[in-house]
């Protein structure tokens, strides 16, 4: 057993900042919706998805210059290797107490279906939220500029409302699959103080 | 360089000024501290200040002129007008070229269009009728009576009735002064017109104050700052004229030929330009919001800022219904009041409603309204309503903007072969052959359309019809704006606008099912495998 810093301190900054817009976005979002939701109220929840919607923007360009200078991308190239195993581990190992398929690795620290999901979440649907909402609230002033029908608004704001009915759903999952470390905690704290301790030490001392 | 910018004041003199402006700054905050609060915010001029610079611009005194001082005979205007034309020599033949004069909007190539033309509307119909006299209390002109009418005679030109100051001018049938006036009196306090002088025909439009606009009445003359932030006395303290601004007596603003919204500029320095656009004092970003600014481009001014028409004491007639005029008691025509208190019955009119405070249908509407005139042939609906005057403009449209109206609907006379409307003849006395003195429909639309010179087939029926107005005055302070969940949300106020999406509004259930869903099957999968798991004794 050895206590590695898996997270670093951007990376856990830029997690817990997203996050907190995200959900934020997502309340304001849904209020301005009309679904029932009143928090803000209606003028103050619009300009707040606004700001925080550049704030966003702007942590992602941060994060994706984190992730590149640092390789940290390389986390989140996708494999097949254990994939079959990890979807059995959640089906039917995780319920007879077997061990997890994947090792932890400090360059390796994604199994392959987080590698999945997180690449969608980042190549997907951010990026169709950034684009759709940005196109959103320019679209008066293209609609003026380039003409456009009446129709294109309605289909702005239902893929821009799908994706964000998809992102409740991502962070559900998301934050029920944490529980399912080592102890039910174990992931939470170790994206809280960034370290955690790791089982195998033969993976650690890969380069 | 400048040596006085290089060399800083020697220590001694600038601490004198530093103690001099510090100490002169803390009598101010004291200053500021001791002054009560305003009362009432005064918008962007007091009235009093307004006012005062309006009196310093008048050159004249005109009680000093010896051709006013009379005597003038009882009931003489034109005498009173040969004296004005002495001096103000062109003064007539501009009036005469305006729609205030024609009763046709021909000045604004709109010809066929105003009262004395074939325009037919569901309030009192057409004055074409024979109804003239009556009528023409609110002509500015002197003994119009009917078609024989000389449009030429300068003479003829009602000043006093617009630059009357002494609220004591008063018009009566024909448009001839009440005999009881003091002519001379009046004649030599003449000023800018008030008010009080276009409201003495434009309040009372549709024949009873309140009746006809819903935005326009005679509360305004003592309106709260909260009924007309511009009118009232509280408020900007402004005048009609201040907006509807005029060059050689001819006013900017017939509803028949106003876009829906502009800003408008003087085209040259000194160009008496029109301001009646919110724009062109407001500018077309006046909020601090970006996005309330943005929407300009698609909702006019007034559709917030006018939340209800009719916000003064005054109810406005929002329905009128001829087909039910001329039931008499003993052969009288008699009144009932409604529920409101409100006159629901009388017998010259029919069946009416009138109501406070109300909320005003919205439209698509690019400033024109397509009126529908006694020449045109009617085409009655599906859902049986012809309406008079159909506002033009859709979403696509680059000039249309969502406005506010009030919608007047009403039963009234048309033919029933030549499916066109019909002028009946109803102000006259018993004999006459006029609706309210004989109460004869067949003889008061013959008649009618006899005198107007209009073919009619003798067969006449009743239809539905409504009329747009227009909302425009009334403008509330900001703070009684509509917030923006009285749109942005379903069944709200602009439920019934199509051609957009509307945020809020028009959230489909379809996308809040399969989202919805989504987040119910996860939330579902989750607590399945949390339980499973805790079962299993592996949580």
């Amino acid at each position: 057993m050895r206590r590695v810093i898996l997270y670093e301190g951007f990376e856990r900054f830029w997690h817990w900042s997203q996050a907190l817009l995200i959900i934020t976005m997502m309340l304001t979002g849904f209020e301005i919706r009309g679904m029932g939701l009143h928090l803000f109220g209606f003028q103050r929840a619009v300009s707040l998805h606004n700001i925080l919607a550049v704030a966003l923007v702007v942590l992602i360009v941060f994060a994706i210059f984190w992730h590149v200078t640092t390789g940290e991308w390389r986390q989140y190239i996708p494999t097949r290797k254990f994939l079959r195993e990890m979807i059995a581990f959640y089906l039917t190992g995780i319920f007879k107490g077997a061990p997890h398929p994947v090792k932890k690795h400090r360059m390796a620290k994604l199994n392959p279906l987080q590698r999945l999901a997180y690449l969608g979440f980042k190549t997907l649907i951010i990026p169709v939220q950034v684009t759709t909402g940005a196109l959103y609230y320019y679209y008066p002033n293209l609609q003026h500029a380039l003409h456009w029908p009446a129709s294109s608004l309605w289909l702005i704001a239902i893929v821009h409302v799908l994706s964000a009915f998809g992102l409740v759903a991502f962070l559900i999952g998301h934050a029920y699959l944490t529980t399912t470390g080592h102890t039910p905690l174990t992931n939470l704290k170790a994206m809280i103080t960034g370290w955690e301790d790791l089982k195998d030490d033969a993976y650690l001392d890969e380069p | 360089m400048f040596p006085s910018f290089q060399n800083p004041s020697p220590p001694r003199l600038r601490w004198v000024i530093q103690t001099l402006a510090g100490l002169l700054c803390l009598a101010q905050v004291q200053a500021w501290a001791q002054q009560p609060a305003p009362s009432a915010p005064a918008g962007h001029g007091a009235f009093l200040e307004v006012h005062r610079a309006k009196g310093r611009r008048q050159t004249a005194d005109h009680s000093k002129f010896k051709i006013l001082q009379g005597p003038f005979k009882e009931g003489d205007g034109p005498a009173v007008t040969r004296a004005c034309l002495t001096c103000h020599t062109k003064a007539a033949e501009q009036v005469m070229a305006t729609s205030h004069w024609t009763w046709n909007v021909a000045d604004h190539g709109k010809d066929g269009f105003g009262k004395s033309t074939h325009l037919v509307n569901n309030y009192c119909i057409s004055i074409i009728g024979g109804n003239t006299e009556s009528c023409a209390r609110c002509h500015i002109g002197y003994g119009f009576k009917d078609k024989t009418f000389d449009f030429t005679r300068q003479e003829n030109v009602d000043c006093l009735v617009c630059h009357d100051t002494t609220g004591d001018y008063e018009k009566e049938k024909a448009g001839l002064p009440n005999p009881g006036v003091d002519l001379a009196a009046v004649a030599q306090k003449v000023g800018e017109p008030t008010n009080r002088n276009c409201g003495v025909c434009h309040f009372f439009g549709g024949g009873g104050d309140a009746t006809k606009h819903g935005d326009l009445d005679d509360t305004i003359l003592k309106a709260p700052r909260s009924e007309d932030v511009h009118m009232s006395r509280q408020g900007a303290g402004m005048e009609c004229v201040d907006c509807h601004v005029s060059d050689g007596h001819r006013i900017a603003g017939p509803n028949y030929v106003v876009p829906a919204d502009r800003r408008e500029q003087a085209k040259y320095p000194g160009e008496a330009a029109s301001r009646m656009s919110c724009t062109a004092c407001h500018s077309d970003s006046p909020h601090k919001s970006y996005i309330l600014n943005r929407h300009y481009q698609k909702v006019a001014c007034q559709t917030c800022h006018i939340p209800a028409f009719a916000r003064g004491e005054l109810p406005t007639n929002l329905y009128w219904d001829w087909e039910t005029a001329g039931r008499l008691k003993n052969g009288r025509p008699y009144q009932e009041e409604d529920a409101k208190g409100f006159e629901g019955y009388n017998s010259i009119h029919g069946e009416m409603v009138w109501d406070r405070n109300v909320k005003p249908t919205y439209l698509w509407y690019n400033g024109n309204l397509a009126f529908v005139r006694l020449t045109d042939s009617i085409q009655v609906p599906a859902d049986g309503k012809v309406v008079l005057n159909p506002a033009e403009g859709s979403y696509a449209d680059p000039n249309a903007k969502i406005w506010p109206f009030k919608l007047h609907d009403g039963r009234q006379p048309f033919d029933t072969v030549l499916n066109r409307f019909v002028a009946p003849y109803t102000a006259g006395p018993k004999g006459s052959g006029a609706y309210w003195g004989d109460w004869n429909w067949e003889v008061a639309i013959r008649k009618g359309m006899e005198t107007a010179g209009l073919p009619y087939s003798g067969k006449y029926g009743f239809v539905k019809t409504t009329m747009l107005w227009p909302i425009t005055h009334m403008v509330a302070p900001k703070e009684q704006a509509l917030s923006c969940l009285e749109c942005h949300r379903r069944n709200g106020r602009l439920q019934g606008v199509s051609g957009f999406y509307l945020p809020g509004r028009d959230r489909g259930r379809g996308v809040d099912f399969i989202g919805l869903g989504l987040i119910l099957v996860t939330g579902l999968g989750v607590l399945v495998h949390g339980l499973m798991r805790y079962f299993h004794g592996h949580f």
